[in-house]
């Protein structure tokens, strides 16, 4: 036998970004010989997968043990862009890091160093405790243009109901399916994803498909076909970023043929009338001509979906890309609350983490005990964006990414002089506008990334580079949402730390009561998940690594009627007025029109037709392949082998007029730049649109300046603009609906190259 | 004795991946003789997932089959192989002797499903053995099969009636081999496989603004075959597991209206788009 069937013990543990990458949640057996892990599987004792996996799960072996993976620290020791890093300790590494943020802090403030994230992760807790114990108030997911992933439906579901909701898989259960209190939706809707793809948010992909064994029947809306729109009973085959129009097309035809749950909203909801009123505004005709979908496909989806109770809405991150992306999410959860979907078995159910335990503080008393008395006021003032957006400063503690890249490069309203980049490949992965980011990332003095290998961000403008530990080599925890679960380290690689190893020693250093409250990680873990009587010893032990609440306010259902959903214990929601609020009072507190709409996106065959006639194809970026995860995984071989180039998907028919072939390299061009692509003929495109990848540079490229592994070659963010926040500061992101053409390459054409910039790099 | 199979369900097949990466974490860089030596590291797909897209205008289906070794009952490649080279087990599992089929690039080639894969350095044909290593040493299933997420492989003896497969394949009804022309039968079977189908919408040419519910159509194959269908509440209708190659008449009648008939020689599907009857 082969060594992967000869090991010494099998480490059980929870999935969660670095490695596979995703948002995790999976139980996992790692296989240990030899101090090295030898396989992966998924725990077939874990509720969250039941055993299943991933392919970028298999890869993991491959991931950790890469040739050309961080092992040690690095700095800096040629030009930006010359790739020249010298290996260094880890004392020489906190110790400058924690210098130069010193001296920037002393010369500017503390917000003059930010703290950047990609997509959220095992990342919160970690960055938050780091960015406050220094001081700063920006913490940012830089590059992603309008916040346009999750926040915008976060920020909506909790103006609305107050709190998330998520589509209802028996997810919060240990027995899952068969816990008695659950009940199977009759239609699952699945507004604008491939949930199988990417495992959003949470959710496995696979729950679906679980629910659908089971009978569950689809509607899909989606401009793409895909597995899941090939099996729906409805499909709606939606123009780009017209979402909106289609929400409040489906609202208005539920309250005008009464298919609302008349006794809910008249017991728990605020506004009805107002809302109705609005809705008016979007009546059948008019939305079938903005979304491009037949008025009877309309009308047949939302009567399946409004008159067969229970049923869910399951959404994807196109949501947050429309225009107005808050409003469109806000429009789309009044859905599930209007006919009668919400916190019920099989419906849209509200998602708070297991017990009530977060990783990190939200709340301001425990903020305050953390980092001061003055922080909250501090950082709601200070970060970049909340002076403009109301959103910004009560809602979630980010600054505003498109206002922070403009401040990054020319200082105003108050300069910006470091950047601390963490889960994040800022160049080759979420920022839209990329030449725009690489000058305002060059322009700081001071750069420290944290990652797992290079990439194009780490090549061109890192200072200082720390080696994140995978998940299989470190401690953490997770209430997202369901179960409360530990993940247990089963090897070490390198000199490799985790996430939160490296942040608590940096946040130590700044901040005394951290170095007193938690001299190693696991403190931390006991104290916020202590007061259930919980140690993190006790959950790897005793528990398996896991536990699921039983009853209580974690635990669905119907948790309005009893109370639990309220810090003050009445029953209704945590909103002003204690209902679902159609009609939102916190967002005319911010200065947002209180009820939805619709607003057609900033370039469109309607919005800009003169713009339309030069390039008549929609751009929808950001598909994704289950073998990587956005900007990650294409120097894992065999994930690699199976998706090998950066693609456009295009349907036939627009190649045949454009005398283009399937398989041809191709320009896919707009005003701002163009991208090589090589040509996928795809009948499930729609003939309007194009299907571009993000995430897409060549690790096996050279990395050094000008080629950063042809980031500037294939990164189709360099086609989408910055600056199309909507008017809550989130959301809006023009990632799925900026225009472009196809065009030939000629053999003596030159890709387009970084441009040159000010390095503000200070040396040290 | 035993004959092992894997029985796949193609509308549960949502193309993650799994199958293959699984594939290639068994067997890349792990030797498991007697039965199989490494698979190259580059361009090797034991367990390969073929993407089919079909259909027109609206009505496309997008769908993913896991395709490999189909572990033949007379397999095609042992066809001028040296004795020995291929060979199946008692359970049915067909697989390739590394040292005896070193060199014969017939065996690849001679196989018709198109999943031999040549391996240079070790001068050998390759492909899916069905984690014959692991069911010796009492796994219950090969690696692909355990790892995909919705079930669409399912793995057991197809001999024995009690099996999980068995009962599967007898429940359900309609799993068949795999191009049953080739006279290769298979142990590995599909169900719900893309075949080509005929859609359409219809409408009445007074009432152009609703969709006519309840028109019907008829399909008559120039096989002798014939099917019938009324349209749903938005006037569609679909005939599906239709045969490529085949003439068909579509003939859509309602009450009070002329019939519309028109003939579709099938090479793929089709949608039909609108069709208006005439008062």
């Amino acid at each position: 036998m082969c060594d992967k069937y000869k090991f010494d013990n099998v480490v059980r543990s929870t999935a969660w970004s670095p490695g596979p990458g995703c948002h995790g949640g999976c139980g996992v057996k790692l296989y240990v010989k030899d101090n090295k892990v030898v396989r992966v599987e998924g725990d077939e004792e874990h509720p969250f997968n039941h055993g299943r996996s991933c392919p970028r799960m298999m890869a993991l072996t491959q991931y950790m043990y890469h040739p050309e993976r961080f092992l040690y620290p690095l700095k800096r020791v040629g030009k930006r862009g010359e790739g020249k890093f010298e290996r260094i300790s880890w004392d020489e590494a906190f110790d400058t890091i924690e210098q130069r943020f010193n001296e920037i802090k002393e010369k500017y403030g503390p917000e003059a160093v930010i703290f950047a994230q990609g997509t959220g992760r095992d990342i919160g807790g970690a960055i938050s405790f780091l960015c406050y114990s220094f001081g700063s108030p920006n913490w940012v997911q830089l590059g992603l243009s309008g916040q346009s992933c999750y926040t915008p439906r976060l920020g909506a579901m909790t103006m609305v109901q107050g709190a998330p909701c998520v589509a209802d898989c028996g997810q919060f259960f240990e027995k899952r399916y068969d816990d008695e209190r659950y009940q199977l939706p009759k239609y699952i809707v699945i507004w604008g994803q491939d949930p199988s793809a990417g495992c959003p948010d949470a959710f496995m992909g696979a729950w679906v498909v679980d629910c659908m064994k089971r009978g569950t029947k689809l509607i899909c809306i989606d401009p793409r076909n895909t597995f899941y729109t090939s099996r729906a009973e409805h499909f709606l085959q939606i123009r780009p970023g017209t979402d909106g129009a289609l929400a409040m097309g489906m609202l208005n035809l539920i309250i005008e043929n009464k298919w609302y749950d008349a006794e809910f909203v008249e017991k728990w909801c605020h506004g009805f009338e107002e809302l109705a009123e609005r809705c008016k505004e979007y009546p059948l005709q008019k939305v079938s001509q903005i979304t491009g979908i037949p008025q009877e496909d309309i009308f047949a989806a939302t009567k399946a979906y409004a008159t067969n109770n229970p049923s869910s809405i399951h959404w994807g991150v196109p949501i947050d890309m429309c225009p107005e992306g808050t409003t469109v999410a806000q429009a789309i959860s009044l859905l599930w609350c209007l006919t009668g979907n919400l916190d019920v078995p099989g419906g849209n159910v509200i998602a708070r983490p297991a017990f009530l335990i977060t990783t990190y503080p939200y709340d301001t008393q425990q903020m305050k005990d953390l980092y001061g008395e003055g922080i909250m006021d501090f950082i709601n003032t200070k970060r970049a964006g909340a002076d403009q957006y109301k959103y910004l400063a009560n809602f979630r503690g980010w600054a505003q990414p498109d206002l922070m890249v403009q401040q990054m490069i020319y200082g105003k309203p108050y300069p910006i002089k470091a950047a601390w980049i963490q889960t994040t490949n800022v160049l080759g992965g979420q920022a839209a506008d990329l030449n725009k980011h690489y000058e305002a990332l060059m322009n700081m003095e001071f750069n420290v990334v944290v990652d797992t290998f290079h990439n194009p961000t780490t090549m061109a403008v890192a200072d200082i580079i720390l080696p994140a530990a995978t998940f299989a080599e470190k401690e953490s925890f997770r209430t997202w949402y369901t179960p409360l679960q530990i993940i247990n380290p089963a090897v070490q690689v390198g000199e490799c730390k985790s996430d939160w190893e490296i942040n608590l020693e940096l946040a130590r250093r700044f901040n005394p009561s951290i170095r007193e409250k938690y001299p190693t990680f696991q403190h931390l873990v006991n104290e916020r998940i202590g007061a259930h009587g919980f140690t993190y010893q006790k959950l790897r032990d005793e528990h398996n690594g896991w536990v699921y609440p039983t009853e209580g306010p974690s635990v669905p259902y119907k948790r309005y009627e009893t109370g639990l959903l309220r810090r003050d214990g009445k029953p209704g929601f945590e909103t002003p007025t204690g209902k679902v609020e159609l009609w939102s009072t916190r967002h005319e507190e911010f200065d947002i029109d209180p009820l939805p709409f619709y607003k057609e996106p900033p370039e469109s065959e309607l919005a800009t037709p003169e713009l339309f006639k030069e390039y008549p194809l929609v751009m929808v970026t950001g598909k994704r392949s289950p073998l990587y995860f956005h900007a990650e995984h294409r120097n894992i071989p065999w994930l690699r082998s199976k998706d090998p180039y950066p693609k456009v998907e295009v349907n036939p028919k627009v190649l045949k007029e454009l005398g283009i072939s399937d398989g041809e390299w191709v320009w896919v061009e707009n005003q701002r730049g163009k991208v090589l692509r090589k040509v996928k003929a795809s009948i499930a495109m729609d003939e309007k649109c194009v299907s571009v990848p993000h995430g897409w540079w060549l690790p096996e490229e050279k990395g050094t300046y000008p080629d950063f592994f042809k980031a500037w070659t294939h990164n189709c963010n360099l086609l989408v603009p910055v600056g199309n926040q909507s008017s809550s500061g989130y959301g809006g992101g023009a990632y799925k609906t900026t225009l472009c053409r196809l065009r030939k390459v000629s053999p003596d054409e030159m890709p387009m190259l970084p441009p040159e910039v000010h390095d503000g790099a200070k040396e040290f | 004795m035993a004959r092992y199979s894997i029985a796949i369900d193609v509308s549960r097949c949502s193309g993650c991946g799994s199958c293959f990466l699984a594939c290639k974490d068994e067997y890349i860089g792990n030797d498991y003789l007697p039965y199989s030596l490494a698979q190259p590291e580059q361009g090797h797909k034991w367990m390969d997932l073929k993407e089919i897209e079909q259909g027109e205008n609206s009505k496309v289906k997008v769908n993913y089959i896991p395709l490999m070794c189909q572990h033949c009952e007379n397999p095609p490649c042992a066809k001028n192989a040296p004795e020995g080279a291929v060979y199946t087990r008692e359970d049915g599992i067909v697989l390739f002797d590394p040292e005896k089929s070193k060199g014969c690039r017939e065996i690849m080639e001679n196989c018709c499903y198109g999943v031999v894969f040549w391996n240079e350095k070790e001068n050998i044909p390759q492909k899916c053995g069905m984690c014959a290593h692991m069911l010796d040493n009492g796994e219950k299933a090969p690696r692909c099969v355990e790892s995909c997420p919705s079930k669409a492989l399912l793995f057991g003896d197809l001999d024995d009636p009690n099996s999980e497969i068995s009962q599967y394949i007898a429940q359900r009804g309609d799993f068949a081999v795999l191009n049953p022309e080739y006279g290769a039968n298979p142990s590995v079977v599909y169900r719900a496989l893309p075949s080509p189908f005929i859609t359409g919408e219809v409408i009445l040419s007074d009432k152009m603004s609703e969709c006519c519910e309840g028109a019907k159509v008829v399909c008559e194959c120039s096989c002798g075959s014939k099917f019938e269908t009324t349209t749903d509440f938005m006037g569609d209708f679909q005939f599906k597991h239709l045969k490529e190659g085949q003439d068909y008449t579509i003939t859509v009648s309602y009450p009070g209206y002329k019939d519309f008939t028109t003939i579709v020689t099938l090479d793929k599907a089709r949608d039909l788009g609108l069709i208006v009857l005439a008062k």
